[in-house]
């Protein structure tokens, strides 16, 4: 016994003298994460520098989904440009088109008829619904609890077939017409002229829809909240004060996260949300949980102002009358939205003609992950993944 | 709460935008409910430093530019001749009272320089480096003035007027000649939408 103990003392100097005699060399390591990645949501590349476990100097690479949509509107009339900017956020883009196409009609001064604008808004929040589902499968994914996906998913999928009932697609409607709404979907021949509405059923149809969305939201909070390896996870990670929030121009969700209690549904009348009664749920930490929370929260307003649009939507023509060749008139508008992922705003230069001389397209999800050098700056590995995952955002939004 | 909306009462945006104008030595413009401050070039900064800290507009929406020119590669040109110049607009917003307010400066065509808003939010970092990759303007004093979207070696700058967009030179569009006619119909110049019944 007392012959293994001494032998062990031996080692142990004999250890001691070796670790002072081998000086660590501990270097810099640059890591490349991206752009393929499946916490990226599309093709966001990061370099960071990493001493152990945590990155500084974190730069984020974009452009790999650049489609020139500001070039290309310049060479496109106005009706056809809606094409183009529903594929801005993919995940939500009948939202996009709203925006475009408000501005359009405010240069031309065209009224839009209220049931239009009551459609517009009942599927401006079911692509928020379905974006925010979406946000609710993939992240708690990335934390590692793959159950909520198929609660969020299915819930979803629920949602996509009844905008794609109405509009005839999934992610791209293309359903928006400059003084309205597409009047008729896939409508009559040549020479039998068919006017079809909201498919027969809709209405009914998406209020049941909205009940069970409820339903799943509640099952949602109640896996994901009592996880505590979500709460270890996010509860003060990626702390996001109020003040750098906006002056990165972060918008939506993000910022309400972080205690701002600012909805652009609340302060402009692009859509008629001043007849609806609703709740803007703001964070008080502004941390990865606060940002989730406050998505789950804004789902269930936006099932609650869908079904008070459904009671409250009149009847009436779904398009206003325009002229066939749209020309609009000499001038420059900037209309902004609150779209799921934040502010989205079209900044328009007409000089008259068919088309734009200039649109700006103002994407939520650029000045969101424009923050992100900021607030990576000195975290761990494991919690990029966290605080990318929070932020929502999708790369078509962010590259346009 | 119920809302306000800023769009169709533009009193206080009309308040909010003289005020400003009055303060950064510019002048407003308010037109479908868009409020635009013009400042001098000098101004620039100081004038996004007034909006900030002395008229609450602490959130930064976006930069970008409008290359003003007569001659045009891409889309249709101006019906009226323009004095040729690059206006770099900024929008900044108050959180609190959702308004909004565009700000503008031009640049000549041969000195496209202006100081950079960096310094004052410090989201205008990403919005300068893309309008500086898509239009060629110096941002004096920003940080990493690199390219943003486009691959290094990219030469030209895009979103200029003078940059062609090489899809529509190489095929027109609109296409008429990609139109099949129907069988047994003559080739009309142009095939009829209209409801022969209405």
């Amino acid at each position: 016994m007392t012959t293994r103990m001494s032998a062990d003392q031996d080692l142990v100097r004999h250890l001691s003298e070796v670790s002072v005699s081998v000086e660590l060399q501990t270097p810099d390591m640059t890591l490349n994460i991206g752009p393929q990645h499946p916490s990226t949501h599309g093709v966001l590349r990061l370099v960071a520098t990493v001493d152990g476990e945590r990155a500084f100097n974190v730069q984020p690479v974009i452009g790999y989904m650049h489609r020139g949509y500001e070039k290309l509107a310049e060479v496109r009339n106005y009706p056809q440009i809606t094409t183009l900017v529903n594929r801005i956020d993919w995940v939500s883009g009948y939202a996009n088109e709203v925006p475009f196409i408000v501005a359009a009609e405010r240069l031309l001064g065209v009224e839009v008829p209220e049931r239009a604008q009551f459609i517009r808004l009942i599927l401006t929040e079911m692509a928020r619904i379905a974006s925010h589902l979406v946000f609710n499968a993939s992240y708690p994914l990335e934390l590692g609890a793959a159950t909520p996906l198929f609660f969020a998913l299915r819930e979803r999928e629920r949602v996509l077939d009844l905008l794609e009932s109405v509009t005839g697609g999934r992610f791209h409607p293309n359903f928006n017409r400059i003084g309205g709404v597409k009047p008729a979907q896939g409508a009559g021949s040549a020479t039998r002229k068919v006017i079809q509405d909201l498919p027969k059923g809709f209405l009914a149809e998406t209020r049941a829809a909205m009940d069970k969305v409820l339903a799943t939201v509640d099952e949602l909070e109640a896996l994901v909240a009592g996880n505590e390896i979500i709460l270890a996870r996010t509860k003060g990670v990626g702390l996001l004060p109020p003040e750098i929030a906006a002056a990165y121009g972060m918008s939506g969700p993000n910022l309400r996260a972080s205690g701002v209690g600012f909805d652009l549904r609340k302060v402009s009348d692009y859509l008629p949300y001043g007849q609806f009664e609703f709740r803007v749920p703001t964070g008080a930490n502004g941390d990865c949980w606060d940002r989730w929370w406050v998505r789950l929260e804004e789902t269930r307003q936006s099932a609650s102002i869908i079904q008070q649009a459904i009671d409250a939507i009149p009847a009436g023509p779904l398009l206003a009358k325009v002229p066939k060749i749209i020309k609009i008139p000499k001038g420059e508008i900037y209309v902004r939205a609150e779209n799921p992922k934040g502010e989205m705003g079209y900044y328009l230069v007409s000089d008259g003609g068919l088309g734009p001389y200039r649109l700006k397209i103002r994407s939520a999800s650029f000045s969101n992950i424009s923050i992100l050098p900021w607030i990576l700056e000195g975290t761990l590995i494991p919690d990029i993944i966290a605080i990318m995952g929070s932020l929502d955002f999708v790369l078509g939004d962010v590259d346009r | 709460m119920t809302a306000s909306p800023s769009e169709t009462a533009p009193a206080p945006l009309e308040e909010l935008a003289t005020a400003l104008a009055q303060a950064v030595g510019g002048s407003a413009e308010l037109a479908h409910g868009t409020a635009k401050i013009r400042v001098n070039r000098d101004a620039w900064v100081e004038a996004a430093r007034t909006a900030r800290d002395d008229f609450g507009l602490v959130f930064f929406s976006w930069l970008s530019a409008v290359d003003w020119s007569n001659q045009v590669e891409v889309g249709d040109p101006l019906a009226q001749p323009v004095e040729e110049r690059y206006e770099v607009v900024a929008a900044l917003a108050d959180i609190s009272s959702g308004l909004i307010v565009l700000l503008s400066t031009d640049l000549a065509k041969d000195d496209p320089k202006v100081q950079s808003l960096v310094g004052v939010y410090a989201g205008a970092n990403w919005h300068e480096r893309e309008a500086h990759e898509m239009f060629g303007i110096e941002f004096v004093g920003h940080p990493q003035l690199i390219k943003l979207y486009l691959p290094d070696g990219f030469v030209g700058y895009p979103l200029r007027k003078s940059f062609p967009l090489l899809t529509r030179e190489v095929k027109p569009w609109p296409g008429k000649v990609d139109v099949e006619g129907m069988p047994g119909q003559e080739d009309e110049d142009e095939p009829s939408t209209e409801n022969p019944e209405a």
